[in-house]
């Protein structure tokens, strides 16, 4: 298929993956308001802001004892990652830059899937964060998470799958992957930066629950939360959907689908590299001392990825025809 | 009842009425479902057709109004939703006729890039040719599977005259349009189905996309009148156009590589050349993506290199080949028109077909047919006086307030002065123009062309408070018509058309950018109904 509309296929599971995770860190933030204690939801919104590598508005956030101040402060940083438009990482942003790629490639998808990203959409841009915060914030973030798991489903029902289908797979995979090393590298740096370094087990149950994982913990291992424990579920559980594990297996089966592109130095690089996440996270996982570094080696080869890919099947050198 | 305050105003054609406000046999079932829909279902159908237009992203781009960085307004293209019905013995003279004409645009292009007899033979002036800015002298001796240079054409047509009614006795009656005074050439006895041609698109017409978008929301809007009527379908455009450009196959070589070449998503027309794109099962491509070696068009596919065969191109010429046209062209591909001259690529439409599009040999179409067809054109053009000549520049000039002159390089209603609107000064200043250059103008009579119902806010209603269910109402508007004409080894026509609709109250420009939206059309099997 053409290189430009399978870039286009690419970037509109990656930008709607992106935008579907941070839905589900706020959504789960917006329900900490309710009833957890502050220095929770202070850690909450740290944890999301580092996952996005962006600060805050303001440079910091600000952990006042006045409950008034948070939840003030929490409306604030909501509208910073849900609606701005300045911010390339809010939900907004991220939504609108994969349905402006889902545009350029329309013909590329079912008119199922189209319709249902636009209409989320047009529903999305009349929205603000005001409106939002009066009703029920949670139900708005679970509704646009579901809305997002509907054009998954969609997709993988209403459209052939070929190339087209193989490169949105790409995608999303290849985000998911990149944010669930994101987020526990996220969880880990939050909490080395806090002042008091103090272990506290909400603080990992909250992030079981981003991944829907806190049942499958609970029944796997018991009700005592062990951070090694999260992570190692978390990384190399291959039946938990949002693990590593399952991304990295997926991203082989989508490139396998593929195969290895015109330019065979780069689709090679990226077949071993494909191979090496995979032995890291199937084989060395888990190396009881080296966690955290290894999950950092993964986190860089997931955004590695991304580059081989470009070269692989978008941007490479022309040769000769084939 | 919902008529009764509607308009008619003879001798202006209503498409749905006679002029004694009686429904036209083929127009009676609608009238009688339209007369039956209360207030809320009206305004509903109205609503509906505007979300289903509006969820599904039936767009066009606006140019202009949007800040540097920002992405252009994408702007929805509005929808009235009551049919045009088209009888089925006036679309036979139509489908006709455009046929005739289309064969002799195609035939005349073949000449004029060849060995040009027409001018030879003195039917058409040669500077009139060299004149023309359109006229690609790079094309010369170029040749077009089957003489197709046109693949697609979209002719804008109007109707001017009730063929059903004797001119005689309803011209003048009521006439709000200023009629210019006895023109120099005679039109002769009525034929045509009152149908004129406005103008022939044959560079890259678009609009089929929303033939087919209109026709959903119809259907979707009046189910069972759609099945009351026997409505000619209109879905299969894409697998003629398909089968039409498969057809121009470079050297007939079979199972060819189709692509359709895009500007790009900012393009006015690009939700058309998506949807196109998917119909006819093509690489939707931009130049970027296109690489030509050895005089072979190639595209950067996530394989490598693949060979593209035909091209539907989406792109005016000036932008196609930097090495041949315009230099600073990023649209394009370098290399493109070498390869299509070697055969190794057709492109549809061929490059250089303006020059058939051209105002002023506009003039000379019906002189085509006749030429190269040996018969007599179905169709008319509309009055045309070319400045170039003198006892029509003569004409134009004694009766400029009462006509439209319009320059011949320019479109989209750029450049021309609307006798009847303009001030003594603009117009003296406008003849002052004409007269320095008379070969750069045209004119012709200020058009009285058709008008149908279409729903709209009651006129009365405009300024009061919004309430909740809208005040609407049928009210006439001008419309025009674009079918398609394809053309390969042989020529089809899809039963149907674009119909633009002027929406502003008493407005007669129907382009989509200045307020203009569309509708369905209804061309029908069969004319005997029993209401």
């Amino acid at each position: 298929m053409l290189s430009r509309s399978a870039q286009s296929l690419y970037w509109l599971g990656r930008y709607l993956e992106r935008a579907g995770n941070l839905s589900r860190l706020l959504q789960l933030q917006s329900e900490s308001l309710v009833d957890r204690p502050v220095r929770e939801i202070h850690f909450g919104w740290n944890r999301i802001y580092k996952f996005v590598r962006r600060d805050p508005p303001g440079g910091e956030v600000q952990l006042f004892g006045d409950e008034d101040f948070v939840l003030a402060d929490s409306f604030a940083l909501a509208d910073d990652l849900t609606f701005e438009r300045a911010n390339p990482s809010s939900v907004f942003s991220c939504f609108a830059q994969g349905r402006e790629n889902a545009r350029h490639t329309r013909h590329c998808i079912s008119p199922e899937v189209w319709t249902c990203l636009n209409t989320t959409y047009l529903r999305l841009q009349q929205q603000n964060i005001a409106a939002v915060w009066q009703w029920e914030p949670t139900a708005f973030y679970q509704g646009l998470s579901t809305d997002i798991e509907t054009f998954g489903g969609l997709a993988e029902t209403t459209m052939y799958h070929d190339e087209r289908w193989s490169f949105l797979q790409l995608g999303r995979n290849v985000e998911r992957a990149q944010n669930a090393a994101a987020l526990l590298l996220a969880q880990i740096d939050t909490i080395t930066s806090s002042s008091s370094q103090e272990f506290h087990e909400e603080d990992w149950t909250s992030l079981l629950r981003v991944f829907y994982a806190l049942e499958v913990y609970n029944h796997a291992y018991s009700v005592a939360v062990l951070p090694d424990r999260v992570m190692d579920l978390l990384v190399s559980d291959p039946l938990l959907p949002e693990s590593l594990g399952r991304s990295s297996a997926l991203i082989g089966s989508a490139i396998a689908a593929i195969g290895s592109g015109p330019y065979s130095r780069s689709g090679r690089a990226l077949q071993r590299l494909v191979g090496r996440l995979s032995s890291m996270i199937n084989y060395e996982w888990p190396d009881e001392e080296e966690r955290v570094p290894l999950l950092r080696e993964i986190s860089e080869g997931a955004d590695e990825l991304h580059f081989l890919i470009t070269e692989a099947y978008f941007d490479y050198p022309i040769q000769e025809p084939v | 009842m919902k008529f009764d305050d509607y308009e008619l105003s003879s001798p202006i054609h209503d498409e749905m009425f006679l002029s004694g406000g009686v429904p036209r046999p083929h127009a009676r079932l609608l009238f009688d479902a339209l007369n039956q829909l209360s207030p809320t279902e009206l305004a509903s159908i109205q609503s509906r057709v505007h979300r289903t237009f509006s969820t599904e992203s039936i767009s066009f781009t606006v140019y202009g109004d949007h800040a540097p960085g920002e992405p252009a307004e994408e702007r929805i293209i509005p929808v009235d939703p009551i049919p045009r019905i088209i009888a089925a013995a006036d679309w036979l003279t139509l489908s006709h006729g455009l046929e005739q004409r289309v064969k002799a645009l195609n035939r005349f292009l073949q000449d004029v890039y060849g060995p040009a007899h027409i001018i030879a033979d003195g039917v058409v002036p040669a500077d009139m040719i060299l004149d023309c800015p359109q006229f690609r002298p790079e094309m010369r001796d170029f040749s077009q599977p089957y003489g197709a240079w046109v693949a697609v054409c979209g002719s804008d047509i109007i109707r001017v005259t009730d063929p059903h009614v004797n001119p005689l006795v309803s011209s003048g009656v009521d006439s709000r349009i200023p009629t210019a005074a006895t023109p120099p050439s005679n039109n002769g006895p009525e034929v045509g189905a009152g149908f004129r041609v406005l103008e022939d698109n044959l560079r890259v017409p678009s609009g089929v996309s929303y033939m087919i978008a209109n026709r959903k929301a119809a259907k979707a809007s009046l189910p069972r009148l759609y099945r009351s009527y026997r409505v000619r379908e209109v879905e299969q455009y894409g697998a003629a156009l398909q089968a039409s450009l498969r057809e121009l196959s470079p050297n007939g070589k079979p199972h060819p590589v189709l692509a359709l070449l895009t500007p790009g998503v900012y393009n006015s027309a690009y939700y058309e050349h998506m949807f196109l794109a998917r119909e006819i099962g093509a690489e939707l491509v931009e130049g970027k993506d296109l690489v030509v070696r050895d005089r072979v068009v190639y595209m950067r596919t996530t394989q490598g290199l693949q060979q593209v065969d035909v091209i539907y191109r989406r792109i005016d010429d000036d932008f196609l080949d930097p090495r041949v046209f315009r230099r600073d062209s990023l649209l394009g591909a370098p290399g493109l028109i070498e390869a299509a001259r070697a055969g190794n690529v057709t492109l549809a439409n061929a490059p250089g077909t303006g020059v058939a599009d051209d105002k002023s040999v506009y003039v000379y179409v019906p002189d085509m047919v006749r030429y190269y067809l040996g018969e007599e054109p179905v169709l008319k053009n509309v009055e045309t006086y070319l400045c170039r000549r003198p006892e029509d520049l003569e004409y134009t000039l004694d009766n400029i307030a009462n006509l439209v002159v319009k320059r011949v390089g320019e479109s989209g209603g750029y450049g021309m002065l609307i006798g009847p609107h303009a001030t003594p000064e603009e117009r003296d200043e406008y003849a002052r123009a004409v007269r320095a250059n008379p070969k750069d103008f045209i004119s012709q009579p200020v058009q009285s062309f058709s008008r149908a119902p279409c729903l709209v806010p009651r006129h009365s209603a405009l300024d009061a408070e919004s309430s909740k269910t809208p005040d609407l109402a049928f009210e006439p508007r001008h419309v025009d018509l674009r079918p398609f004409i394809l053309n390969g080894m042989q020529t089809r026509i899809v039963p149907g058309a674009f119909c633009r609709v002027a929406l502003r109250r008493g407005s007669l420009v129907v382009n989509s950018s200045q307020g203009g939206g569309g509708k369905d059309v209804w061309v029908l099997a069969e004319d005997e109904y029993n209401s």
